[in-house]
């Protein structure tokens, strides 16, 4: 029985000017997805460092036109990029260029993960539904009763260790809880309050594997949930990344056509994995 | 009070057309505002700023574009862009993450943040717990009064997280910490005798905390004991300086001397705060056999670029020991060149070497100067170890 269900903000409306803080963070992802050396609209390759990775020639692991032969390995606890001209230690994070290629590396050991980015984007930004209003929720975070690590992929495709920190509670379909978890950010005291979801409008004009959603805190002590704010998986862009398995539980009986529009591309198919536990 | 003071009226202190003087400036964080100074000045060509932490500031560039100022904080390759609506600038920070940008509302008025005098029953050093999800995790707040206000830090086991400013009436506060890359507000209450309130990282990670007054008994572990060393032989290094030179732990320059190898970065802020002591102990003790080598782990892996960066941190603070590009500051890989460390985590990290040239003792993090008398504390004991290490080869 669910005691708790989240007050809806406003009345429904579709086609409401978008709220400041929504616009500046869509139009800052968009400026990123359109310049950042990271974007992964410019991801060409992604592979699992492992023992080691090959680049450039064409029997290499990721083959690169107009690269010579690089390898990317472990060395000690770290990693080493080597090419002609010697070794170098290569850190997670930024870019390390070679070519008209850069390398970023991402991801905690035994998973590092080596992503290739050109310097030319194959496809657009997404485009976003019309704002709606009436897909703002507010309400508690229902706790478990104990504590739940999870190892998941997040919306980079990354293997990230998360914790099942509880649930909120959305009022389609009588009330379904979703689950959350906090998704660590690198190199800090941050992470982020991640929901993945399902609705049904995927494959219907959102992505078909799911979305995520950020659940915002709020300083009396509740939380935001805003549908609107829903962006696609990096898989939606690019085949090159792997799709989040869809996490249990999160299935949304209703088509919630707000947040980020899928365009084709990427991976087409739901993955084929077993639901996160 | 915070909204209220950034939408006021606020005194103009220049010409509307000139964007010279104080802003009180505010990162709209999911849990409130983070309150901070900026200062626009005229330069030679262009404009200058500052970023102010209450009175201690750091040097930013300002752009002045149309009807938008740009601020660039170059060390965290972090910007902040707004716009003018007359006296007020409405825009955002933001820098270049893994998962998309981090973008933070931003807004200023012009005018300083007022200094109200903090209650004394806030003041004071606390012993605090950290709670995030179901793990605990201490700090130490030290809370005093400054001539901003309210000033102090937060420390943790392996250092501190910058100067503080912010605001405390009656038996509440909120004091912030942002120099482009850390974005930090510290907000609380005191209930009875327990401090209570909400840690905010970036823009939206909230963790709540409370906190009682340090007994004086200690919170936080040493240190001296988070990294442990080889001690059965001497501190082995092979790093090249700014020349090109290889230089090594067998180089005469350090042979029979008491050695401090410092373990940093430029682009770490509490680094900035612990080699200007260095180099004051490097003065005061080099003639009685005291080197200090500092092995750099820098951004990008390129030599050229990095070396550019350790210039500017040498000329900064007048170093006068060598530098030495040791490597990245991706902490396995830093990890990976300093096998004889076991649990290294934290820049800047100290070795202290006696004569023999065998570690003696391993110093990770480092207090700084907001954190008051454990700052003053910390430099005794370092003066102490150099003065114990030296005289054991001068007995």
């Amino acid at each position: 029985m669910i005691r708790f269900l989240p007050l809806l903000l406003f009345a429904s409306s579709v086609g409401a000017q978008v709220p400041p803080d929504i616009a500046m963070e869509r139009s800052g992802y968009v400026a990123w997805l359109k310049k950042a050396p990271n974007s992964p609209l410019l991801a060409v390759a992604q592979q699992r460092v492992g023992d080691g990775v090959r680049l450039g020639p064409a029997d290499a692991d990721i083959p690169l036109p107009g690269v010579e032969a690089h390898r990317v390995y472990p060395a000690g606890s770290g990693l080493v990029l080597e090419g002609s001209g010697g070794q170098r230690p290569i850190g997670r994070g930024r870019p390390y260029r070679i070519g008209k290629y850069a390398l970023y590396l991402s991801g905690p050991p035994p998973g590092t993960v080596l992503t290739v980015f050109s310097d030319k984007a194959t496809r657009e930004p997404p485009g976003y539904y019309e704002y709606n209003s009436s897909m703002v929720f507010t309400g508690p975070l229902l706790r478990p009763a104990a504590p739940r690590q999870i190892r998941v992929l997040a919306a980079d495709g990354i293997e990230v260790d998360a914790t099942e920190v509880g649930s909120f509670v959305v009022p389609q379909g009588g009330g379904t809880p979703l689950r959350v978890l906090r998704i660590p950010i690198a190199g800090g005291d941050e992470s982020d309050l991640e929901i993945f979801f399902r609705d049904e409008s995927n494959g219907d004009g959102t992505y078909p594997a799911g979305r995520f959603v950020s659940l915002v805190p709020l300083p009396n002590g509740q939380f935001r949930l805003d549908f609107n704010r829903a962006r696609n998986p990096f898989c939606a862009y690019s085949s090159v990344y792997p799709c989040p398995a869809p996490w249990r539980g999160n299935s949304v009986p209703a088509a919630l056509r707000v947040g980020e529009r899928y365009a084709g591309g990427g991976l087409e198919a739901v993955p084929a994995q077993e639901p996160a536990e | 009070m915070m909204l209220a003071l950034l939408v006021q009226g606020a005194v103009a202190l220049s010409s509307p057309s000139s964007p010279a003087g104080p802003w009180r400036a505010a990162l709209d964080l999911a849990g409130g505002p983070l309150p901070f100074g900026l200062q626009i000045e005229r330069a030679e060509r262009g404009w200058r700023g500052k970023l102010c932490n209450g009175t201690e500031c750091q040097p930013i560039d300002v752009r002045l574009a149309g009807d938008s100022l740009v601020f660039e904080i170059a060390d965290y390759a972090a910007t902040i862009m707004a716009t003018r609506r007359g006296d007020s600038l409405v825009g955002a920070y933001s820098n270049v993450g893994n998962r998309g940008p981090r973008v933070i509302p931003f807004r200023a008025a012009r005018g300083r943040w007022p200094a109200f005098p903090p209650p004394q029953p806030l003041l004071g050093r606390w012993d605090a717990t950290f709670f995030t999800d179901w793990a605990t995790s201490p700090r130490v707040f030290e809370l005093k009064r400054g001539p901003s206000g309210l000033e102090g830090t937060i420390i943790s086991n392996t250092g501190d997280y910058g100067h503080f400013a912010g605001w405390a009436v009656a038996d509440s506060f909120a004091m912030a910490h942002f120099d482009g890359s850390y974005v930090y507000l510290l907000t609380g209450k005191l209930e009875g005798d327990t401090l209570r309130g909400i840690f905010h990282a970036g823009l939206r990670t909230q963790t709540p905390w409370k906190a009682v007054r340090s007994s004086g008994a200690p919170h936080l572990r040493s240190p001296a004991e988070l990294t442990t060393a080889d001690t059965a032989a001497p501190f082995r290094f092979a790093f090249r300086d700014l020349e090109g030179r290889m230089v090594t732990n067998e180089d005469p320059r350090f042979k029979g001397k008491v050695v401090l190898v410092d373990i940093f970065g430029s682009w770490c802020p509490t680094c900035h705060h612990a080699t200007p002591e260095l180099v004051k102990l490097y003065r005061r003790y080099r003639t009685r056999g005291l080197e200090v080598v500092g092995l750099a782990y820098e951004v990008t892996g390129d030599s050229a670029i990095d070396g550019r960066q350790m210039r500017r941190y040498r000329d900064k603070f007048g170093i006068t020991f060598p530098l030495l590009l040791a490597g990245i500051n991706d902490t396995e890989a830093a990890a990976a060149t300093l096998p004889q460390l076991r649990g290294f985590t934290s820049f800047p990290t100290t070795l202290f070497l006696g004569r023999d040239g065998r570690i003696r003792r391993v110093q990770a993090g480092f207090y700084g100067p907001a954190t008051g008398e454990q700052y003053r504390r910390q430099l005794r004991e370092y003066e102490r170890a150099i003065e114990t290490l030296l005289k054991e080869g001068e007995r």
